[in-house]
């Protein structure tokens, strides 16, 4: 979201006529969130959410496995992802092009976020001004000093970290269509507004950034975890040891933080 | 495996919408775990609206309820007036507000239903501020607090005001038992919660949940933030059945408010001054509290 | 069946108490408060076994019914004025949650100034909530539809909130004989609630809920094709109660002697009475003057004001409160239900009544006189017209 806002920022910086929204759902720390950004010449006359972009930035490699973030794109656009891998092992449709930046390690290098929530916008950023060339690296950087809060100089840094490292590879040669964007179902409501699902039928493992892992050769089952954990995400096997249920586990390391022989270890994810 | 020191059943399910480390969320599950099935939870407009998580989902295992920000004190008693009418036997009628909802705008329905008698179980899960909205100051929270109205910038130097005493509001009505927890303390939290169920009348409990992005923490930090709230004094444990104060937890001498303090980003610009100024105020409370335990009837 | 002399304040108490509502929740506001007082009385005597919460304001009073509701329970409440004005919030919870809550209005000027007169700019401001409106001209009027009402409310087609309102003084205050039908006779024609689609212990459901524009539109189409199915559902009920009672107050807009007649006097509430003494009048004078009384303002009876169109060529709406920057509500609707008609009468807008001022005889006469002699207007103060006059004849 605010990268969105930042890079309508730098097309303004540009000399054009950009403009920028977020989706409106459920907006919490981790959940992920779509934004939506048009840059024009010409002052644009629409207010609409996106339905076929040009371009899809994906800010969490993780949505590439549980959000459908390639629906609607346009013949010969462009997918950037923030990822350490290269472009060419990017899962995407025949007619998208493809980039990579590894922006979550240049965000942690320049000291942006921790490693559980690196801030990655300005890296992204700079590496969209390379791979897409809607703005201009200059304007990128023209916008952080006036409207980033803290830390100029190393967002700077992250955005030229971005532009220089970005990687580019084409479509892929076997991919599969682009699917149509998803039309909201007709559907049909009970008279009153009555919700009877329980919402262990939604995922929350696209929020973690981190992943518990237990060594269970320290493990006392003292069962702390499990008491202190606030997505009821810890279950016992048959000997009494934690599972991490991670479907549900949204890495926030407090299992970690309160088992006190410190068997659990929060990891990375790939 | 040791044996379980809280309930093993689970009324909250996974899948919810709050935000990771979420003190608020672990309340939710530690209060249902006392209660059981056979409860009606009264949420009004809170980070609870959607963390319960949207239509056609329900993120707990009882009966939830919708009211607005202000009126969860009278929806109870509207919940506790039918379940009467109805015959309902062993049933729980529970409201689970933030603070805003309680102490600031729904204070007027809250001791409505105070002063009513209403047999019911009103919980303040306290974030101190409007974190669901984003973060901006409310009654309860601490003084000089950054929220995004009280800024620290240019004039203002976070929030100029003090806390509410918000039990101190609530006691003042007489409810059959009032309290406070911290899921920092889960056994002391889900006693407590069994003893609110097994009383009748008006019942409060007063719940202390850090919020990592409204208090700019990591979000493992959540637990020992609030053990720290409570041996600093700053959110000391105690009850009060029928008026008759005992605090729950006391552990010698009080730790100092600095750790407290210098874990949280919402308090950063404190200047040693500051700190010395919040810690006093900590102590008097504190005192306060032990006097209220020695002379309370 | 019992013949009383009674206020219209206790004809809804009366009501509510054969209803066998099971949750009560007031606060007092004048001129309501007889109706909760004798709600207590019935609730201490042990006539009436409800649970009766006396909350601390409005709003509460309001929520305590959305949320007994909400459990299943059959709930009263009544407000005026300013209470109704609180309310609102909660007004649209009521239709969103699909509480079948009937609730006494007492029609009450807003202030400032202060004023307890008559004026329907209360309930007026509330047309937008989803609720069904009727406006009651007699006392026995407002009895039986306040228990055609829970029938209405709790019909698995509707499942809607409904408000019976009684203009203040004229009705709250005044008392006539009032037919009270026998409770047995009652209880045959209001059965107890069919709780279904509300919360029950140990069973989990989430009542209320958050959507996103994914579904919130689709929850709004339900609330509005209920509104579709009251004028079926109203006309089944008030048959049955005919049936029952031998009362019939005319479906949604009931007519006078409109069959052949030059001009048509639209009215809501207790100006109809007056009005149709000086339709009498001047039919006795040869004039071709008819009347309608709009009882049931949401839903809007656009068919039935189609009809009654279709025959006459003058219309005048009384209305007894006004539309700043706009005109009166009931003139600005009938217009808009005439609007596609094949036969569209000129439509004179008149306020009347405002703030409890009397709509005497003589301004009633002056109403029909400008009709007639085919004056059409958008704002006519009657009011102060009649204060005019006096100040020239006096």
């Amino acid at each position: 979201m605010i990268a969105s806002e930042l890079l309508a920022q730098a097309a303004f910086l540009d000399g054009r006529e950009p403009q920028s929204f977020p989706f409106f759902g459920v907006e919490r720390r981790g959940a992920p969130v779509t934004a939506f950004a048009r840059i024009d010449d010409r002052p644009i006359q629409l207010r609409t959410s996106i339905e076929h972009p040009d371009v899809v930035v994906v800010l969490d490699p993780g949505l590439l496995h549980t959000t459908p973030v390639t629906d609607g794109l346009k013949e010969g656009g462009l997918l950037l992802v923030n990822s350490r891998l290269p472009p060419e092992e990017v899962v995407a449709p025949a007619s998208v092009r493809r980039a990579t930046v590894d922006a979550t390690r240049i965000a942690v290098a320049h000291g942006l976020g921790t490693a559980s929530t690196p801030i990655v916008n300005t890296a992204v950023l700079g590496a969209l001004a390379k791979a897409a060339g809607v703005v201009t690296l200059d304007a990128v950087q023209r916008a952080i000093d006036q409207f980033v809060p803290g830390h100029r100089p190393e967002n700077r840094l992250a955005s030229s970290d971005g532009y220089e490292s970005v990687r580019l590879a084409g479509p892929m040669e076997h991919g599969a269509p682009v699917l149509a964007h998803r039309l909201t179902p007709l559907i049909t409501v009970p008279e009153g507004p009555l919700a009877t699902r329980p919402s262990s039928d939604l995922h929350t493992a696209a929020w973690r950034t981190l992943t518990p892992v237990v060594h269970l050769e320290k493990c006392t089952r003292c069962n702390f975890c499990w008491k202190f954990c606030p997505d009821d995400a810890i279950g016992f096997d048959s000997n009494g040891f934690p599972v991490i249920r991670l479907d549900y586990c949204k890495g926030c390391g407090i299992c970690a933080a309160e088992c006190p022989p410190r068997t659990i270890e929060m990891v990375a994810e790939a | 495996m040791a044996k379980l020191t809280i309930p093993a059943q689970e009324l909250m399910y996974s899948g919810h919408a709050a935000c990771p480390g979420c003190a608020a969320a672990l309340a939710m599950r530690l209060v249902l775990k006392g209660l059981g099935p056979r409860t009606v939870v009264s949420i009004p407009a809170c980070c609870w609206t959607v963390i319960a998580t949207p239509y056609p989902t329900n993120a707990l295992g009882v009966s939830v309820f919708d009211n607005p920000i202000e009126s969860t004190g009278a929806s109870l008693s509207g919940l506790r007036a039918a379940a009467d009418a109805l015959g309902y036997k062993d049933f729980h009628v529970v409201g689970f507000a933030g603070d805003g909802g309680t102490a600031d705008i729904g204070l007027q329905a809250l001791s409505g239903m105070l002063e009513r008698r209403t047999n019911a179980i009103y919980v303040m899960y306290d974030n101190e501020g409007y974190m669901n909205t984003g973060v901006q100051r409310s009654g309860a929270t601490p003084q000089g607090a950054w929220t995004t109205t009280t800024p620290v910038e240019g004039t203002s130097r976070g929030k100029p005001e003090a806390k509410k005493d918000i039990m101190g509001l609530v006691l003042a009505h007489r409810p059959t038992y009032a309290a406070t927890l911290n899921p920092a303390f889960p056994e002391d939290f889900v006693r407590k919660v069994e003893k609110a169920r097994d009383l009748t009348g008006s019942r409060f409990l007063h719940v202390f949940t850090p919020c990592p992005p409204g208090w700019k923490y990591s979000s493992e930090e959540s637990i020992k933030l609030g053990r720290l709230a409570t041996d600093s004094g700053i959110f000391p444990l105690f009850e009060a059945e029928n008026g008759k104060v005992r605090i729950t937890r006391k552990g010698g001498a009080l730790k100092p408010v600095d750790e407290y303090i210098h874990a949280q980003g919402r308090f950063r610009h404190f200047t040693p001054e500051d700190i010395q100024a919040f810690q006093a105020e900590v102590r008097l409370a504190w005192e306060r509290l032990l006097r209220l335990e020695k002379e309370s009837l | 069946m019992t013949r009383l002399v009674m206020s219209g304040a206790y004809a809804q108490s009366y009501a509510a108490l054969l209803a066998k509502v099971q949750v009560v929740s007031a606060y007092p506001i004048t001129p309501q408060t007889s109706i909760v007082e004798k709600l207590a009385d019935f609730v201490a005597t042990g006539k009436l076994k409800a649970e009766y919460i006396k909350v601390e304001s409005e709003h509460s009073a309001l929520q305590v019914c959305v949320s007994a509701a909400g459990l299943g329970a059959r709930t009263y409440t009544a407000t005026s004025s300013q209470g109704l004005l609180l309310m609102h919030e909660l007004l649209h919870w009521a239709s969103g949650m699909r509480a079948p809550i009937v609730m006494g209005v007492v029609n009450r000027a807003v202030a400032p100034p202060w004023d307890i007169g008559a004026d329907h700019t209360d309930t007026m401001s509330q047309r937008d909530t989803g609720w069904v409106q009727i406006y009651a001209e007699s006392n026995q009027e407002v009895l039986d539809t306040v228990l055609q009402a829970y029938r209405l409310a709790e019909d698995p087609m509707v499942r809607l909130p409904v408000m019976v309102t009684e203009d203040a003084f004229y009705l709250s205050h005044t008392v006539e004989p009032v037919d009270v039908p026998s409770q047995e006779l009652i209880d045959r024609f209001l059965p107890p609630r069919d709780a279904r689609a509300v919360l029950f212990p140990g069973v989990a459901s989430r009542l209320g809920s958050f959507t996103g524009p994914d579904h919130y539109v689709e929850f709004r189409r339900e609330v509005a094709r209920a509104m579709d199915r009251v004028p079926a559902t109203f006309a089944a009920v008030e048959a049955e109660y005919e049936r029952l009672t031998g009362r019939s107050h005319g479906g949604p807009l009931s007519t006078y002697r409109t069959d052949d007649a030059d001009a048509v006097l639209v009215t809501m509430g207790t100006a109809a009475t007056t009005a149709r003494g000086v339709v009498d009048d001047l039919r006795a004078e040869g004039r071709k003057v008819g009347l309608a009384k709009l009882r049931m303002f949401r839903p809007f009876p656009t068919l039935a004001v189609r009809d009654l169109a279709a025959t006459v060529d003058r219309l005048g709406v009384m209305d007894r409160s006004y539309t700043f920057g706009a005109t009166g509500p009931a003139a600005t609707e009938v217009a808009a239900a005439l609007y596609t008609s094949p036969h569209r009468p000129t439509i004179s807008g008149f306020f009347a009544g405002i703030g409890g001022r009397d709509v005497t005889p003589g301004e009633v006469r002056r109403m029909f006189g400008a009709l007639l002699a085919g004056e059409p207007t958008d704002v006519r103060w009657i009011d102060l017209e009649e204060q005019q006059e006096l100040k020239i004849h006096g």
